[in-house]
C-alpha cells in the first residue's frame, strides 16, 4: 500500500474520439508541493476535474487517502479533503468576500433547518464563532479589510486571492490550484508566490499547482517535483532543473528546430 | 369595509405565497410556473382534515402546509436528481401543477371535483392573516440569512462551484422547494377558510404566474420586494376594476419593461436591514458601556 495522499493509476479520459488524458499516473504525498505544466490543451484541467469528481475516468483508478473516489460527488470529495480553485475565477459574484469564505467553511449547515428559521440563540452563537475563522482566513490572503465588499466588485487579483481563501475554508488536505497566476503581472506574481508558500508551510496541505508562468512554477516547486503533460500524456517528471533541461519539454513548448530553414 | 377587508386578506395571503416562491426563485434560482398547486394541496388538505377528521383549525392549517411541502418532493426529487434547471424545471413544475389540478377536478369523493368543496367554515380572520404574514416574513428573513440560505444563494450563482466547495446541491434545492411549498400550502389553507369553499379553478396557471410575477417584479434577491409586489398585484386589479381586461395588457407590458430595464426586479438586492437602522443605537450603547467601564476602572 502506498502512503500517497492522492494516487492516479493509469487514468484515461475519452471524450468521444479524443483522448484528453491518456494513461496518466500521478501521485502526491501528504504536505508535498507538486506542479503540473504543459502547453494548452495538454489535459491539465481535465486532471483536476477528475480529482474533484466532476468527470469520471474512462479507465484507471484514482485513490484519495487509499480509498477509491469512484462514484463520489464533488461535495463528498470536498468533505473528504479535496479543494480547488478555478482557472477562470468562479466565486459567488453577488455574495460578499465574507460570505464566499463562510460558505466554504460551513457548506454543511451546522444547525437544523428549524433553527435556521427560528434563529435560536445557539444558531446565532455558532455563526458568531465561525466569523472568527472567516476573518482569520481573509487575513491570510490580505482581504480582511474588504470582507464586506461584493466579490464581483473586487479587482481581478484580489478575486484570485479570495478564491484561495474560499478553497482553504473547506479545510482541505489536498489543494488544487488551477493557474492562480493567470493574468497577473510580475509584481502580483511575486506576491502570489509569497502567499502560496506561506499557505503551504503554515497549513501543511498537499498542493498541486497548474501554472503557465514558468518563474512561478519553478520557484514554488523548488526542491520538489514537477510533471510535464503534453497531448494528454506525461512527457516527463522530475525536479524543476531536470525538467528544464529535458529536450522533449523544450520541443513540446517551443517546437523543433527545422534544419531546412538554416 | 367588507370589501376593503377582503382585499387586505387576499393580499396578505398572496404575500405569504409570494414569500415562499421568493425563497425558491429569488434565492435559489429555480423558476416555478406551477406554485399554485401547493396552495391547492395545502388548502384541500387543511379543509379535509378539519371537515372530515375534526382536526383543530390551526393544526389543520399547519398539517396542510406540511402536506404541500411533502408533495413538492414528488416533483422535486426526480427533477433535481436529473439536474433539470432553468426552463426545464419550470416546464416540469407546470406539468405537475396541471396534473394535480386535473386530479382534483375529477375527484368527486369528499371534495366534489369541479363543483367545489363547499361548506368550509369562515375561520380565517384578518388578524390571523396579519400575524401569519408577519411571522412568515420574519422566519423567511432569518432563513435567508442563515447558513442554509447562503447555500441557496451559492447554488443559484454557480451550482458547480458550490458543489465543489462542499454544498450538497440536491439537498439545498429540495430544501428550498420544500420551504416554498410549505409557505404556499399555508397560504392555501388560509384561503380555503376565508373563501369558505374550494374549487380547482382557483389554482390555475394564472395564479402561479401571478406569484412568479410578484417575485420578478419585486426583486430577485429580496423578500420585501416580492411581498409588496404580491400585495400590489392583488390590490391593483381591484383598484383598476373599471379597466377590466386591459389590466392583462398592462401586466404583460410591465413584465417586458421590467425585464428589459430592471432585470433584477424593482427592489433587486435590496433587503430591509433592521440592523442598519439599529446600528447607530447599538454603537451609542456600546460607547456608554465603555464609558461606564472606564469609570469603574478609574474608581
Amino acid at each position: 500500500m502506498s502512503d500517497h495522499i492522492l494516487d492516479l493509476q493509469n487514468v484515461t479520459v475519452q471524450f468521444g474520439g479524443l483522448r484528453a488524458v491518456n494513461d496518466v499516473s500521478i501521485y502526491i504525498d501528504p504536505g508535498e508541493f507538486v506542479g503540473i505544466i504543459g502547453p494548452n490543451g495538454a489535459g491539465k484541467t481535465t486532471i483536476f476535474n477528475l480529482i474533484t469528481g466532476s468527470i469520471p475516468p474512462t479507465e484507471g483508478k484514482i485513490l484519495f487517502k487509499g480509498q477509491s473516489i469512484a462514484g463520489k460527488r464533488s461535495d463528498q470529495l470536498c468533505h473528504l479533503g479535496i479543494s480547488r480553485t478555478f482557472q477562470n475565477i468562479r466565486l459567488f459574484p453577488e455574495m460578499t468576500a465574507y460570505e464566499n469564505v463562510a460558505l466554504g467553511l460551513h457548506a454543511r449547515p451546522q444547525y437544523s433547518l428549524i433553527e435556521a428559521f427560528v434563529r435560536t440563540p445557539a444558531a446565532v452563537r455558532t455563526e458568531e464563532q465561525s466569523s472568527i475563522a472567516v476573518y482569520e482566513l481573509l487575513d491570510m490572503v490580505g482581504l480582511k479589510s474588504l470582507a464586506l465588499e461584493r466579490a464581483n466588485s473586487l479587482p481581478y487579483g484580489l478575486q484570485r486571492r479570495l478564491e484561495l481563501a474560499r478553497a482553504m475554508a473547506t479545510s482541505p488536505e489536498l489543494l488544487l490550484l488551477d493557474e492562480p497566476a493567470a493574468g497577473m503581472n510580475e509584481d502580483e506574481c511575486d506576491d502570489l508566490i509569497r502567499t502560496i508558500r506561506n499557505i503551504h508551510t503554515e497549513m501543511g496541505y498537499a498542493i498541486m499547482l497548474i501554472e503557465h508562468h514558468m518563474n512561478v512554477v519553478m520557484e514554488l516547486c523548488e526542491g520538489s517535483r514537477l510533471y510535464v503533460l503534453n497531448l494528454g500524456q506525461i512527457l516527463t517528471a522530475g525536479t524543476p532543473q531536470e525538467v528544464q533541461g529535458n529536450p522533449h519539454v523544450i520541443k513540446a513548448y517551443l517546437g523543433e528546430k527545422d534544419e531546412s530553414y538554416v | 369595509m367588507g370589501y376593503l377587508n377582503t382585499i387586505l386578506v387576499l393580499g396578505g395571503i398572496q404575500v405569504i405565497a409570494a414569500l415562499g416562491l421568493a425563497i425558491l426563485t429569488g434565492y435559489t434560482g429555480l423558476f416555478s410556473m406551477g406554485h399554485s398547486v401547493y396552495m391547492a394541496l395545502g388548502g384541500y388538505a387543511a379543509a379535509v382534515l378539519y371537515m372530515e377528521l375534526g382536526v383543530p383549525f390551526i393544526l389543520a392549517l399547519i398539517l396542510g402546509a406540511l402536506f404541500a411541502g411533502l408533495c413538492s418532493m414528488i416533483i422535486g426529487y426526480p427533477t433535481f436528481r436529473s439536474q433539470l434547471r432553468g426552463d426545464y424545471f419550470a416546464i416540469a413544475t407546470l406539468g405537475f401543477a396541471e396534473a394535480v389540478r386535473l386530479v382534483l377536478n375529477n375527484t368527486y369523493k369528499i371534495i366534489n371535483g369541479a363543483i367545489g368543496y363547499l361548506g368550509i367554515p369562515k375561520l380565517t380572520s384578518p388578524w390571523l392573516v396579519l400575524i401569519a404574514m408577519l411571522l412568515a416574513f420574519v422566519l423567511a428573513h432569518s432563513f435567508t440569512k442563515s447558513q442554509w440560505g447562503r447555500n441557496c444563494l451559492a447554488v443559484k450563482q454557480d451550482a458547480t462551484a458550490a458543489q465543489m466547495m462542499g454544498v450538497n446541491v440536491l439537498k439545498t434545492q429540495m430544501t428550498a422547494l420544500f420551504v416554498s411549498a410549505v409557505y404556499c400550502g399555508l397560504a392555501g389553507g388560509l384561503l380555503a377558510f376565508y373563501m369558505a369553499y374550494l374549487t380547482p379553478a382557483m389554482f390555475t396557471v394564472t395564479k402561479s404566474s401571478d406569484l412568479l410575477a410578484a417575485v420578478v417584479f419585486g426583486g430577485m434577491q429580496s423578500l420585501v420586494g416580492p411581498a409588496i409586489a404580491g400585495f400590489v398585484l392583488i390590490a391593483l386589479p381591484e383598484i383598476l376594476r373599471p379597466l377590466e381586461s386591459w389590466r392583462l395588457i398592462m401586466y404583460g407590458s410591465l413584465f417586458v419593461i421590467i425585464m428589459v430595464f430592471r432585470p433584477q426586479g424593482l427592489l433587486g438586492y435590496y433587503e430591509l436591514e433592521l440592523g442598519r437602522y439599529l446600528a447607530p443605537i447599538r454603537a451609542a450603547y456600546a460607547r456608554l458601556g465603555i464609558r461606564r467601564k472606564a469609570k469603574v476602572d478609574a474608581a
